[in-house]
């Protein structure tokens, strides 16, 4: 199986891409920012489907309209509206647009399947490289803003005396999530974004009480899945994120049923 | 010199007074109630004082910048995942460092023990019980060793019980540890057993008192605290 360059780059971006849905999903999942994470996924196709319809990468049109919707989301959420309203109305728009593009880009079908879908298995070593370069970024600027992070994700209502490193590291922490969103849906699709930034993070949540811990075991669920998912998409020529899919949902609903036994 | 200020004090909202006159002067290390019906500005004067309120006039003067808090509202579901010990190391928001440093450990456990938490450090805070979750939240406010400690309706979702017993807790940590504490809350007849005096809001006006006064005040405002009740209920 490792004898094939593309399985091997397969493997390499999805060991990146779960360590980031992994260490950002903690922190999504605490933040109870699910739905925003998956709105943004949709505006991730309407960015790609920009990003074809102007003759650039599909993932640097992601990365612009994640990254600029999260702010718009980010300004408008901190006002007088609820979150998730603000989200669905800049989700629609997105979507809308996407189609658009896709319309005037002419772009095919393989094209338009594999911006929902996933492609992990037509990653090139070049993409793979630039994969590994946001991750790296991403993961640097989680980690130096870490504690005022955590205490966001985790106890919002107790951030009293509001700091100016405070308030940023709210849209530092939604441009994270857009651009792990971006990197996440080469591997899996804009549709299934959830099966590697959400899932893996809330099954950890069922197990462990730490916010190390938290991240540690997201990874090895996301990994798992990614891992598992390619080798028997490989035997079967089956499509990879269906394999994903149903792994990080089984272990989803194994989580959520210990738990309620035991709790 | 108080540790809480100010002169001809007062808080708009645009045309709207929320507060005027204020001259009030509360003493370090002493149990403070926060009283007055809900929109009469309680909240409104804790932002002040800290700095989070624009629209002011007057003097107002916070003599210390170590300010713990305990908000009215959080949301705790039971799959919080967050041990109680990590929980009130929350509060160390600055850095980067992904453990707990020796010293902010020994905080940390200290902060357990004094609220009475320290066999349930490991305990998940989503599965504590009502009153266990109080006293983490307060925990929490005292890691950094406040001098000022500000507890938002702390008792309202308690049983009678928990509400004596986390009012002598804070009691307690105000006479050793020489703490002010300003304790906003409708529940006057309980509190005026443990405060060593009052801010009573009303109409746009704060007036202070001492604990012996607090009886009279009660008088006062029984029909206020007997619809409280009700509301509580």
């Amino acid at each position: 199986m490792f004898s094939y360059d593309f399985m091997q780059n397969a493997f390499m971006a999805g060991t990146v891409v779960s360590i980031v849905a992994g260490i950002v999903g903690t922190f999504v999942v605490a933040r109870n920012y699910a739905f925003l994470t998956h709105s943004l996924s949709e505006i991730g196709f309407a960015g790609a489907a920009f990003g074809l319809f102007a003759g650039w990468p599909a993932l640097l049109g992601m990365m612009f309209a994640t990254s600029g919707a999260s702010l718009a989301i980010g300004a408008l959420e901190s006002g007088y509206t609820k979150r998730d309203n603000v989200t669905s109305a800049i989700s629609a728009l997105a979507i809308g647009l996407g189609i658009l593009f896709l319309a005037l880009g002419h772009t095919s079908t393989t094209a338009a399947t594999g911006i929902l879908f996933g492609s992990v298995l037509g990653i090139s070593r070049q993409d793979l490289w630039l994969l590994l370069a946001l991750a790296v970024f991403v993961i640097i600027i989680l980690l130096v803003n870490y504690r005022a992070l955590k205490q966001l994700a985790f106890d919002e209502a107790g951030i009293f005396l509001q700091s100016r490193a405070q308030k940023s590291v709210r849209y530092i922490f939604l441009v994270m999530i857009a651009l792990s969103v971006s990197i996440s849906s080469q591997l899996v699709g804009s549709l299934l974004i959830f099966v590697l930034v959400t899932l893996p993070a809330a099954s950890a949540k069922y197990y462990v009480t730490s916010t190390v811990k938290l991240m540690g075991l997201a990874i090895i669920f996301a990994l798992f899945g990614t891992w598992v998912g390619l080798t028997l998409a490989y035997l079967t020529n089956l499509p990879t994120s269906f394999f994903i899919a149903m792994i990080e949902v089984l272990i989803y609903l194994i989580s959520v049923w210990q738990f309620q036994k035991n709790a | 010199m108080g540790i809480i200020q100010t002169k001809d004090f007062g808080i708009r909202y645009g045309e709207k007074i929320i507060l005027s006159n204020a001259n009030i002067n509360v003493p370090e290390g002493r149990f403070f109630a926060v009283l007055g019906e809900n929109g009469a500005g309680k909240t409104s004067f804790i932002k002040a004082l800290i700095g989070q309120n624009q629209q002011i006039n007057g003097q107002i003067q916070l003599n210390t910048k170590k300010v713990g808090f305990v908000p009215q509202f959080r949301d705790i579901t039971r799959d919080y995942p967050l041990s109680i010990a990590e929980f009130v190391g929350l509060n160390y928001n600055h850095g980067w460092r992904l453990w707990l440093n020796e010293q902010e450990h020994a905080a940390v456990f200290s902060a357990l023990k004094r609220l009475d938490l320290s066999e349930m450090a490991d305990k998940r805070l989503g599965l504590a019980s009502g009153g266990q979750k109080q006293r983490a939240f307060v925990a929490q406010a005292l890691v950094q060793q406040p001098d000022l400690l500000i507890l938002d309706e702390s008792t309202a979702s308690l049983d009678h019980e928990h509400k004596v017993a986390l009012l002598q807790t804070i009691k307690q940590l105000q006479k050793e540890e020489h703490l002010t504490v300003l304790f906003i809350t409708h529940e006057l007849k309980l509190v005026s057993q443990f405060a060593d005096g009052y801010l009573f809001f009303e109409n746009g006006h704060v007036s202070q008192g001492e604990a012996h006064e607090l009886q009279s005040l009660t008088t006062q405002i029984t029909h206020v605290h007997e619809e409280d009740e009700v509301r509580h209920v």
